[in-house]
């Protein structure tokens, strides 16, 4: 048995009241204290085992620094950046991981490939021409982590080889994933007792199968949870600010934003703009280019961009969802996927989704 | 038969899907009767097509009768593939009064003269529709059969519907229907879509069109309780109201299919709440786009719930009134 710690939030402010409850609390003073927060809080009373999602909204950050560009490639090795840019990655969360040492990675990459060779041969008759073997690597990736609590990242791969492939040729890659912890909030992760790992975000690419086989054995191992992670509108709306804010010093080509209106047929809005107009309107809604981004900046970029559409088409783009956001540095939409066209705002666009998985967690 | 036709033939019988392979080639009358009921249409295709190209040799079919069997199965399921409307401009005296068999002559003797090795066929549809087929070549090539061009074009209308159309053979094209037809020139009509009957009710104003009337629809009789009578009686006015506005702007009924529509914006930003960006010169660029299964069922029903406001903007309403899904908005108009 281990102890699991609560996090409480009070709601006006960013997040910075974590309460660290000692080792041997007795739950009820726990649940009188979370009481007292949670009455105070505007929202629903927090039931304690039902903390997810529902208090997003009011623990998202209302300002973030502004991006700097950097040369990731000085502190990653380009190989390994290139592995995991200019594809496009589905979102997971996962819960801390116990006893997971980035030692051990041999050790795991023999067992899970046993692991995914036996369920896929499970039930199933041998046929000529599949696969033979599956074959696992993990890897490290070193340099993305950012602080000294974030864990390096863990890169898999499977490999397959086909039944006619002759000995010398290359194995095929047939799905990749990584989990990785960039700037995780501090006081979440001082708090989490030595045993446990937090590589709170997951990106996978790949059949859905080998997807499924990877995180049960996780879940296995490691006495983990998955989750699916969406990126809500908020967060697309960061990341359109992030990628318009890079324009003077890379071009994005266009600003494209994507809204799913719910009529009946669902009709979809596209509305791409011009790189140049669209940072122009950006520019004239920040109050100074070099303090923070808040959130109202944000809010109002968006707004502006529907104002100007609503004077065309007196359709009100709100009444919608925003469900993508795309320029030519990478793509993100609300179902959890992300595409990291260019390295180098990765580690920013890495944070923001770090934060989103550690909020999503159940625990 | 030589192996190109083979190929056109092969390549025909894996667009034709199984359920429809016996009508069409019913409908196609090049096989005699027996030959029909020999074809084991409950074989799979391969086998179905290699016993076709025998009966076809032992028929000693060619080319164009080839083509005639995808023209059937192409004016039969014309919803596929891209459809592009024209517009015919400049009528001519005669013009209303062109028929049949003139437009037959005047076009293959225009196409003929302008490009030497092309493949026509014309066929008059029920429904007063003409259908042309043109396979194009040039001067060293035989004409491609892989590749034809399909217009549609209905006589005593200004409207042609093509698609298979390179940019290479267009002014070809326009020019020999423009001299066939009688009128002057041939536009874009900046309309598009993968179903042509869609497109052509739009572009012909075949859908249920609504008009506004004095006299508004009575409300329906309906006997729920009332809870606060002056709050329904309002807003049953004013939904009836917006859906009056919608059908108006859009059709009642079944609305022709259409999936998308483009729109260029190359207007000034104006937004009071932002100063700043007001008054600039130069105009805020974008395209919009919108996407739907049923594009004017969902903007209709945008306007009728309230989504959008009313009145319907003419940006929206010019895609039925004017027949077109293709638009730059300047600052000056559509």
């Amino acid at each position: 048995m281990f102890k699991i710690h609560f996090r409480f939030f009070s709601v006006m402010e960013e997040r910075s009241s974590i309460v660290k409850t000692p080792l041997n609390n007795v739950l009820a003073q726990r649940r009188s204290n979370s009481y007292r927060r949670s009455m105070r809080s505007c929202v629903e009373a927090t039931n304690l085992g039902y903390t997810s999602g529902h208090l997003t909204a009011l623990r998202i950050p209302r300002s973030r620094r502004t991006p700097k560009s950097r040369d990731i490639t000085k502190q990653v090795d380009p190989d390994q950046v290139a592995l995991l840019v200019t594809k496009e990655w589905e979102l997971s969360y996962v819960t801390p991981l116990y006893q997971f040492r980035h030692t051990q990675l041999k050790s795991y990459s023999k067992h899970l490939s046993a692991f995914i060779v036996s369920e896929k041969q499970q039930g199933l008759a041998i046929e000529v021409g599949q696969e033979l073997g599956f074959k696992v690597n993990f890897s490290v990736v070193l340099g993305l982590a950012e602080t000294d609590e974030d864990a390096e990242t863990v890169f898999i791969q499977i490999l397959s080889r086909q039944a006619f492939a002759a000995k010398d040729d290359a194995q095929k890659v047939v799905w990749s994933g990584w989990l990785t912890c960039v700037n995780g909030d501090l006081e979440y992760l001082r708090s989490l007792p030595s045993e446990f790992v937090s590589l709170p975000l997951l990106c996978t690419r790949g059949p859905e199968s080998l997807t499924v086989l990877v995180k049960s054995w996780f879940e296995k191992t490691f006495d983990c949870c998955f989750g699916p992670l969406g990126i809500n509108s908020a967060n697309l709306q960061w990341l359109a600010a992030l990628w318009i804010g890079c324009h003077p010093n890379i071009n994005i080509q266009y600003l494209k934003l994507v809204w799913t209106l719910p009529t009946l047929p669902p009709m979809d809005v596209k509305y791409t703009i011009h790189p140049q107009d669209a940072w122009e309107l950006w520019h004239s809604v920040r109050q100074d280019d070099t303090t923070d981004v808040s959130i109202e900046e944000v809010t109002r970029f968006i707004k502006g961009l529907q104002s100007h559409f609503f004077r065309h088409f007196r359709i009100e783009l709100s009444a919608g969802s925003l469900m993508q956001v795309s320029t030519a540095l990478g793509s993100s939409h609300h179902s959890g996927k992300i595409k990291i066209a260019s390295p180098t705002y990765i580690t920013t666009i890495l944070q923001l989704l770090t934060e989103c998985a550690l909020l999503k967690m159940p625990i | 038969m030589d192996d190109s036709t083979k190929r056109i033939l092969q390549r025909l019988m894996r667009r034709i899907p199984s359920q429809m392979l016996q009508t069409m080639l019913g409908k196609w009358a090049h096989l005699s009767r027996e030959d029909l009921h020999s074809l084991d249409f409950t074989q799979p295709k391969w086998v179905l097509t290699e016993h076709l190209l025998a009966l076809c040799e032992e028929n000693g079919l060619r080319v164009k009768h080839i083509t005639e069997l995808e023209m059937i199965y192409i004016i039969e399921n014309p919803n596929q593939g891209m459809w592009h409307g024209f517009q015919l401009l400049d009528a001519e005296e005669d013009a209303p009064s062109i028929e049949l068999t003139q437009f037959k002559k005047q076009f293959k003797a225009n196409l003929t003269e302008l490009i030497s090795n092309v493949s026509i066929k014309i066929k008059k549809h029920t429904d007063e529709a003409i259908w042309i087929r043109v396979a194009w070549g040039d001067n060293f090539t035989k004409p491609n059969h892989l590749k034809p061009t399909y217009v549609v074009h209905h006589l005593q209308t200004p409207y042609v519907f093509v698609t298979g159309l390179t940019s290479k053979y267009k002014p070809l094209l326009n020019q020999a229907l423009v001299l066939a037809t009688r009128y002057g020139s041939m536009k874009d009509a900046h309309l598009s879509g993968r179903n042509l009957t869609a497109i052509r009710d739009l572009l012909m104003r075949q859908y249920q069109q609504v008009f506004p009337t004095k006299n508004p629809k009575p409300l329906q009789e309906k006997n729920p309780v009332p809870r606060n009578p002056n709050i329904e009686k309002e807003h049953a006015e004013n939904t009836e109201n917006r859906l009056q506005i919608a059908c108006e702007a859009f059709g009642d009924g079944t609305l022709p299919q259409l999936q998308k529509a483009v729109y260029k914006l190359e207007t000034k930003f104006r937004d009071n709440s932002n100063k700043t960006l007001t008054g600039r010169e130069e105009p805020f660029r974008g395209v919009v786009e919108f996407a739907s299964t049923n594009l004017l069922e969902s903007l209709r029903h945008c306007v009728s719930s309230g989504m959008a406001s009313t009145p319907v903007t003419p940006l929206l309403s010019s895609i039925t009134q004017k027949g077109r899904n293709y638009f730059v908005i300047t600052d000056k108009g559509v």
